[in-house]
């Protein structure tokens, strides 16, 4: 029965109560929630009648900004059972502008059209300042006081997998803030073929760490393969994470963690962070998958961590899963293969950019090394195309198309949904090529820019800049580099030389308060320099093959 | 622990997070400014709490721009300590 959910409601109801299994919370002061399946199925009952009393009904979109992770994921799960539909929002402004933030938040929940967002005491002036923002929203309530005492009467709404479960936003975008509507048939799909012999391939041994942000899919996704696979999982507050990366090794150690997941970043950043006697003691041989996903994937990052965690068990040449995915298609539509040390592709840099991934010979001058993501999941499938979207052979690069259940029917009241949708296909905007079908995810056609983990559009960047004074909106142009660990962001913008450095600190200023971004370099040059479309707008593209090839004079 | 002996461990623990020479660094001073990203602003919060021993709740940091304003978090979370030690 359970096995058969079709929905993440149903597999919540029917999860077998096996003792000792359910979602386990670690605060930040060390605390620990555990609520067993029976208890999460209850809580989110209680939750679902509450929400139906403050007004919310099917179909609402319910926006979340909830910084502790019970909290978040037991309001989650009520609002799903009552058929409402979460909104999950980021809930930190440390280090930011207050203003700036709840921009952000607002735009998301003008775009969702929430008319009520959940969030906790702590964070109520800054969603007061959200309210005075957003016109649609009427309400706030606190999970402090939304949820007092047993639930009103209630009854539960049939849930039908093909409705949508969620909004997942894919950053918080001030110009274009565009949430995917993942439906329950979507998530169960993705879920199950993670979870499954060609993903996971999950035991009764297996328990789950993650510290990856909630409102995040592939920290969601933690959620929902814990209901779904009936699996013990523990979640750590992000912020712990970056303050002391050796917590993550820590509970995977604790709670006997087999498997866990991060971005790039996080590996380098371990590796970088981690000192001598912090591996002391460190036991990690229990640890079956470290998967990798969210942005691109270095070699490097992945091979260095393995070595720097040798000492403690850690077996890199079996455990470290790379995979790709986005939002668009629930979380992963590809996963390396289980169990495999992962698989190198070292390639001719210069053949490469002209879409030819030759493999490195003797003469080759300059060579790149590419991890492959693994194979798409059974009942999925992946194409490299040209820009006429037709198929292209074995190591050639082209978009990345997919198709399958996991695929996301678009949007949400988004006009750019036919950009990247078209019959069932869903064309990514990276760039790859295949071998044996392996996927290699080599760059990037859509103007992403994603550091740390964290999706950023050029469009907000260039928007937050915009009204510093001497800036002028249009005339301001970022994107991102490939760096040697991480990408980078570049900034160029029009000014006059008199006003260069003074723009140069501005604009460093804003993107940092607002993104927590520090700009690699930001260039200004004379007025009239960047290239512009015959319609005046600027060419994002042309202005960074411009910048890579040295051909922006800019002033000193 | 007063202001200057603050201002010494701010020091030496950014030059730790991102070397180069925080000398000239003040109280007024915007942390966004210092060229340190989320990473790293993270990493040194965190390193403060570890090496005063405090902890600093991560909402309190919603916010908080300048050097100043990391300072009264630092010296509210050393009154706590003092009165739970």
């Amino acid at each position: 029965m359970f096995r058969e959910s079709r929905t993440l409601v149903e597999a919540l109801e029917r999860i077998p109560r096996r003792p000792g299994r359910g979602l386990r919370f670690v605060s930040a002061e060390g605390l620990e929630r555990f609520y067993t399946y029976e208890e999460v199925w209850q809580e989110a009952l209680r939750r679902a009648a509450h929400l139906t009393a403050h007004g919310l009904r099917r179909g609402d979109r319910l926006a979340l900004v909830i910084p502790e992770g019970h909290e978040f994921v037991l309001a989650f799960l009520g609002a799903t059972v009552a058929g409402i539909v979460p909104v999950p929002i980021f809930p930190s402004a440390t280090f930011k502008r207050i203003e700036g933030y709840a921009d952000i938040v607002s735009h998301i929940v003008e775009a969702a059209g929430s008319r009520v967002l959940l969030t906790m005491e702590r964070m109520k002036p800054q969603m007061e300042m959200v309210s005075g923002r957003a016109t649609c929203l009427e309400r706030l309530l606190l999970t402090e006081t939304a949820f007092d005492g047993a639930g009103p009467a209630f009854e539960r709404p049939p849930i039908d997998p093909e409705t949508v479960c969620f909004l997942q936003f894919t950053s918080g975008s001030t110009a274009r803030p565009r949430g995917v509507m993942v439906t329950h048939a979507n998530l169960v799909a993705n879920a199950r073929a993670c979870l499954g012999p060609h993903g996971l391939n999950i035991n009764d041994e297996d328990v789950t760490v993650s510290w990856l942000p909630l409102y995040h899919d592939m920290g969601l996704g933690f959620v929902f393969s814990a209901i779904l696979g009936d699996l013990p999982a523990v979640f750590l507050p992000t912020a712990s994470f970056g303050r002391t990366p050796r917590i993550w090794l820590e509970a995977l150690q604790k709670y006997r963690g087999t498997i866990t997941y991060a971005p790039n970043f996080a590996y380098q950043l371990v590796t970088k962070r981690l000192r001598e006697k912090d591996l002391a003691g460190l036991d990690l041989r229990h640890v079956r998958v470290a998967g990798c996903g969210a942005e691109p994937i270095r070699a490097r990052a992945l091979l260095d961590f393995a070595k720097r965690l040798g000492p403690t068990g850690f077996d890199g040449g079996k455990v470290l899963l790379p995979c790709y995915g986005m939002a668009e298609s629930t979380l992963a539509i590809t996963f390396h293969e289980l169990g495999s040390p992962i698989v190198l592709d070292r390639v001719d840099a210069d053949a490469m950019k002209l879409g030819d991934a030759r493999p490195a010979s003797a003469d080759t001058i300059r060579a790149l090394d590419l991890v492959s993501c693994g194979k798409p999941f059974p009942g999925h499938e992946l194409a490299i195309v040209n820009e006429y979207r037709e198929p292209l052979d074995d190591r050639k690069v082209g978009e990345i198309a997919v198709c399958g259940p996991s695929v996301t029917k678009g949007y949400y009241n988004s006009a750019t949904t036919a950009e990247s949708w078209k019959d069932g296909w869903l064309y990514t905007g990276d760039l790859g090529y295949t071998v044996n079908g392996n996927l290699f995810v080599c760059g990037r056609i859509k103007d992403l820019i994603i550091i740390n983990g964290a999706n950023h559009y050029p469009q907000d960047i260039e928007w937050a800049v915009a009204d510093i004074d001497k800036v002028r909106r249009g005339n301001v142009v970022a994107f991102g580099l490939a760096g040697d660990r991480t990408e980078e962001l570049i900034v160029v913008a029009e000014g006059h030389s008199a006003d260069a450095s003074g723009l140069r600190t501005a604009i460093t200023r804003r993107i940092s308060e607002e993104y927590g971004l520090q700009p690699r370099h930001v260039s200004i040059v004379p007025v009239g320099t960047l290239p512009r479309t015959s319609s005046g707008k600027v060419q994002r593209r042309k202005t960074k093959q411009m910048f890579e090839n040295g051909e922006l004079s800019e002033h000193q | 622990m007063d202001r200057n002996d603050l201002m010494k461990l701010f020091r030496k623990i950014a030059a730790e997070i991102e070397p180069k020479d925080y000398g000239q660094v003040t109280e007024a001073d915007v942390i966004t400014d210092l060229g340190i990203d989320s990473l790293g602003l993270a990493e040194l919060v965190g390193a403060l709490e570890q090496e005063l021993e405090i902890r600093i709740p991560e909402e309190q940091l919603a916010g908080v721009r300048t050097v100043k304003q990391l300072f009264e978090l630092v010296e509210q979370g050393l009154e706590l300590k003092g009165a739970h030690p």
